[in-house]
């Protein structure tokens, strides 16, 4: 049992941002906790779902987003309290139904966590869930540090409970998976009963049916909830102040920038000149405090990240309030000093307060810049953001691409969202032509294989995972079914949500708690639904290539499940089926036609080219030994034994 | 020969919709890959110099090099080639019968050959729903469920390649005209390959105007509503001006001028319609069902006549002269479109500095030919 559960009132312990989160969970007494895998957010259900049973929780891995803002909203509703958690595409994906939950408002306290990802460093796309609190028009709250990130969670319960309406609760990748020092607090022990309460009145959000209409009523009850979270965050121990009582520049941030706002303070050795002020309740902003704050000083630096949704909610507010307060210039993303994509770091914060403040400030030594620079260039590998040695996603789209290539039609590929993205680049044989949200794959397709009246002849494929079939790939491919689309959509079925570390889906005979769950077969859904399905598996590459030539050559829409567990997956981990080796007798090396197909095409990181030898050899160490490899070498250099 | 690799190939041939879908560059390395009837490039090579553009007959062929080598002689524009003997002939009662084009002299020589070990197998086309399908037989058997003109272009040489490379020698081949050519590059070792070991004993060249381009043909036959399984395929001597498609379901005409159109590119600036590069070459006799033309060309072809005849393989008679005369007008007509359509495209002895060429042929033949 991990100190999450069993650590003690008061102990201060080293947490994950995530972590923190899952603790000010459990303090709040949370029933139940629904989301889907996306990092940076996926350890939140993760670590609930591990201490669940002992803190009588009900944790799932729902389906997608959606299901899941659904599922704790229904606990909301029997007057528990809930939360979901998700990455920032998860709630574009949840906004359909959460623009009605914001109307018909909560019950049980509420809290919507989704984890953003400035820079896009596990996404592909650097949307922002913030916006969404001000389009929702529900409270919006960002913690600063490890420490808030419990307490402010915690209170984010509180908080939908007083207001009776959702609270989203933002946090970001460096948030959630940096660690931290946390002082514990205390987790109640109750047992909360669930009753759903409908038969009052028709337009009693407490006792009455819970609806969005009507509308023009709901909406106003909304927006009463919106300025009663105002007069709260006005005396929000969350938003703090450091600084002089008339700073040269207010710097106001929130969230993760907050840590560079402090060093860059540092770095600047300005902390006599410059004020932070950290908010950690962001949407709506307190005005009062606001008013106050600006009245100190003329000049302001907005430190956020990525869009200025900070910076323009103050300057809204500024101008409302420059009666009392008086003319200010405002500075950061609009003026250029705040860049407006990306990650902040302290660097780039110091060097726009040193802009402001007229003086020079330079991040590192120009010597020690150039030294380093030449280090990496001639000490660290090259190294391709490659799939794993023994990953099925290589095989199934050496067979997608060989193919097509043979096919010889200019068929292509529209991609989806999950390990085998990355099959846009060269160690997926560059085979993905579109790649956009999941489940968008097969959408994409689904139009494109209409394009035959207006000439379009080329041969359409999606790829879909397993848990992005179940996500949202179903609709797609029902609606290339009905429309009779001529698309051939390949699911590379894994065998679990691989990408954020195998969390469970509705295919797998497990769900989140560990209990045993019926698994639905993707093959039988699809055939169900009317498609004609084909089940490979990819290592035997030469069957995958037939069946999909097959499958590419009929109408309408086809299915082919490409199934072969993941390499990593914890079955499969570190269990050799074969024992690979290549003899160099046979190997032509440079001499060969192939001009090194298995390190110079195939790219599996498990083989190597001998420069000495010149052959190919296996690194022992790494390979996971799948055996693809020796079923691509044309001189049948190398081969195989089954790993008794 | 002038060489190059994969990277001027695709540009030269595929770039240039001259691909006639011969096979020559497939098998050879994991690279170049042939379904359905067309040639595909799977991954990019960095070779300077390959046999994919070396073997290739749409891509820097020097016809003087090919002919001295293979015959002994230069290509000197002669209307049928090189040559000792001509003609008619059809299989004799030792031959099975089968579904012959026209007299069944192919499918008797190649028995003749496999029946006596003259080769040790034979690479033929056979038929795999209605595209071509390549194979190499081992016995007369097999080799009879191959007889009849596809009419599409085959990967043959495809398969030659797997075969070889899996250690298959002493082979015999029946090859269209490109084929023939491109074994008789192949047959120089351009490359230098250390450890090259000919594959090819026996060549059977096919009389040829041009083959269709296979997935065009079966959309077409689907495009004319043509079902069951095709038994034979043919056009028949001037005037007729038709396709005419026998299938198990009874025989359809499609006008010629709408088949033309599915002919490759490529095969209009081929030269040869006599295989000239083969050891024996066989075509229709215009005029005379059941009879084939049989031009004998080297020793080892006489060789192969002489044991056919002898062992009732073959029945052979004498080629009347206007026939003769008739086949050399038609095949220096040939010629003359090839080389005029190849300098028209810039193809035809191409200036070094104005890039590659896909023929190159001396002023002595230019001349005879008169493009």
């Amino acid at each position: 049992m991990s100190q999450l559960y069993e650590g003690k009132k008061g102990e201060k312990v080293l947490f994950m941002g995530n972590q923190a989160i899952a603790r000010g969970a459990l303090e709040a007494g949370v029933s139940v906790a629904a989301g889907y895998p996306g990092t940076p957010s996926s350890e939140i259900i993760e670590n609930l779902a591990d201490v669940s049973k002992e803190a009588n929780m009900y944790v799932e891995w729902s389906a997608n987003e959606k299901i899941a803002v659904e599922v704790a909203a229904a606990a909301s509703f029997a007057g528990l309290r809930s939360m979901c958690t998700m990455k920032q595409n998860g709630v574009n994906v949840a906004s359909d139904f959460l623009l009605h939950l914001v109307l018909s408002g909560t019950r049980g306290g509420m809290v919507l966590v989704p984890c953003d990802d400035p820079g896009a460093l596990s996404s592909i796309n650097e949307g922002e869930a913030r916006h969404f609190a001000k389009l929702l028009e529900i409270p919006l709250l960002e913690a600063g540090d490890f420490q808030e990130a419990k307490d402010m969670l915690k209170w984010a319960f509180e908080l939908s409970e007083e207001i009776h309406n959702l609270v989203m609760f933002r946090s970001v990748t460096r948030l959630s998976h940096a660690s931290g020092s946390v002082e514990l607090g205390e987790i109640p022990h109750t047992e909360p009963q669930a009753k759903f309460v409908n038969n009052g009145f028709i337009l009693d959000p407490l006792e009455g049916p819970i609806v969005s209409a009507p509308v023009g009523y709901k909406h106003g009850l909304q927006q009463d909830k919106l300025k009663k979270a105002e007069e709260l965050f006005e005396e929000s121990p969350f938003n703090t102040y450091v600084g002089p009582e008339n700073p040269e520049i207010l710097l106001i941030t929130s969230s993760g920038a907050t840590l560079y706002s402090r060093e860059a303070i540092h770095l600047c050795n300005a902390k006599d000149k410059v004020g932070l002020l950290k908010l950690g309740t962001t949407f709506p902003l307190p005005s009062k405090l606001i008013a106050k704050h600006l009245k100190t000083t003329d000049k302001v630096l907005v430190v956020e990240e990525v869009l200025p949704f900070m910076e323009e909610n103050l300057k809204v507010l500024a101008q409302e309030l420059a009666p009392e307060v008086g003319q200010k210039t405002f500075y950061g993303k609009r003026s250029g000093n705040i860049p407006m994509t990306g990650e902040l770091n302290p660097d780039l914060v110091a060097t726009a307060l040193a802009t402001l403040l007229g003086d020079a400030y330079s991040p590192q030594d120009q010597e020690y810049q150039t030294k380093a620079a030449q280090q990496v260039f001639f000490n660290a590998p090259v190294r391709d953001l490659t799939f794993c040695p023994g990953c099925p996603h290589r095989a199934s789209f050496w067979s997608i691409h060989n193919v097509l290539a043979a096919d010889n039609r200019e068929g292509f590929v529209c991609g989806d969202i999950g390990c085998y993205s990355m099959a846009f680049l060269p160690s997926g044989f560059s085979t993905l032509k579109t790649l956009h949200a999941m489940g968008s794959g097969t959408g994409v397709a689904s139009g494109f294989g209409k394009l035959g009246q207006f000439g379009l002849d080329q041969p359409v494929v999606s790829v879909c995972g397993d848990s992005t079939f179940f996500h949202s790939g179903i609709p797609a491919l029902v609606n290339a079914i009905h429309h009779k689309s001529d698309i051939t959509m390949v699911i590379l079925d894994n065998s679990g949500t691989g990408m954020t570390g195998f969390q469970s889906h509705p295919g797998l005979p497990v769900d989140a708690q560990g209990n045993e769950s019926p698994a639905l077969d993707i093959p039988t859904i699809c055939r169900a639904l009317g498609a004609t399905v084909e089940v490979c598996d990819p290592f035997y590459p030469y069957k995958t290539q037939q069946t999909f030539h097959k499958l590419l050559e009929a109408p309408g829409a086809k299915v082919l499940v490409l199934r072969q567990i993941c390499a990593l997956s914890p079955e499969k981990k570190g269990k050799k089926q074969f024992e690979m080796s290549v003899d160099e007798d046979v190997c032509l090396g440079e001499n060969c036609g192939c001009n090194k197909l298995c390190t110079r095409v195939f790219r599996c990181p498990g083989l190597r080219w001998d420069e000495e030898k010149k052959v190919a050899t296996i690194d022992e160490v790494i390979c996971a030994g799948c055996g693809m490899c020796a079923a691509i070498c044309p001189s049948g250099a190398i081969t195989r034994k089954e790993v008794a | 020969m002038k060489l190059f690799a994969q990277t001027q190939l695709l540009e030269d041939v595929q770039g240039k919709g001259l691909c006639v879908g011969c096979g020559a560059c497939v098998d050879l390395c994991p690279y170049f890959t042939t379904y359905r009837g067309k040639t595909a490039m799977l991954f990019p090579c960095d070779r300077e110099t390959g046999r994919c553009f070396a073997y290739c007959p749409k891509a820097e062929v020097d016809y003087d090099e090919v002919y001295k080598a293979r015959t002994g002689r230069a290509f000197d524009g002669t209307p049928i080639g090189p040559h000792l003997e001509t003609y008619k002939a059809k299989a004799g009662e030792k031959t099975a019968e089968c579904t012959f084009q026209c007299g069944g002299t192919v499918t008797a020589l190649i028995s003749c050959a496999l029946d006596n070990k003259m080769i040790s197998g034979a690479v033929l086309t056979d038929s795999e729903g209605r595209m071509p399908k390549p194979r190499l037989v081992r016995t007369s058997e097999q080799a009879r469920d191959c007889a009849g003109s596809k009419y599409s272009a085959s990967p043959t040489l495809s398969v030659l390649n797997r075969e070889a490379k899996r250690g298959v020698r002493n082979m015999g081949v029946v090859a269209t005209p490109c084929q023939a050519l491109a074994i008789s590059q192949m047959k120089m070792n351009p490359t230098d390959k250390p450890d090259f070991e000919d594959p090819v004993s026996l060549v059977i060249g096919l009389f040829c105007t041009w083959a269709l381009d296979a997935r065009k043909l079966e959309a077409l036959l689907a495009e004319k509503g043509i079902e069951g399984k095709i038994i034979k395929a043919d056009v028949p001597p001037p005037p007729a001006e038709v396709f005419v498609v026998e299938t198990d379901q009874g025989t359809v005409e499609i006008p010629l001028s709408e088949v033309r159109e599915i002919i490759p590119e490529g095969c209009s600036i081929c030269p040869d319609m006599t295989s000239e590069l083969a050891d024996v070459s066989v075509g229709q006799v215009e005029g005379e069902a059941g009879f084939n033309t049989l031009i004998i060309r080297t020793q080892k072809g006489a060789e192969l006549v002489k044991t056919a005849i002898s062992q009732g393989y073959l029945v052979t008679e004498n080629l009347e002269g206007d026939k003769i005369h008739n086949l050399a007008t038609a095949s220096a007509n040939k010629k003359k479109r090839a080389l005029a359509k190849a300098k028209e495209m810039g193809l035809l002895n191409t200036p070094d500095e104005e890039g590659r060429a896909a023929m190159r042929v001396s002023e002595g033949a230019l001349n005879k030919i008169q493009p």
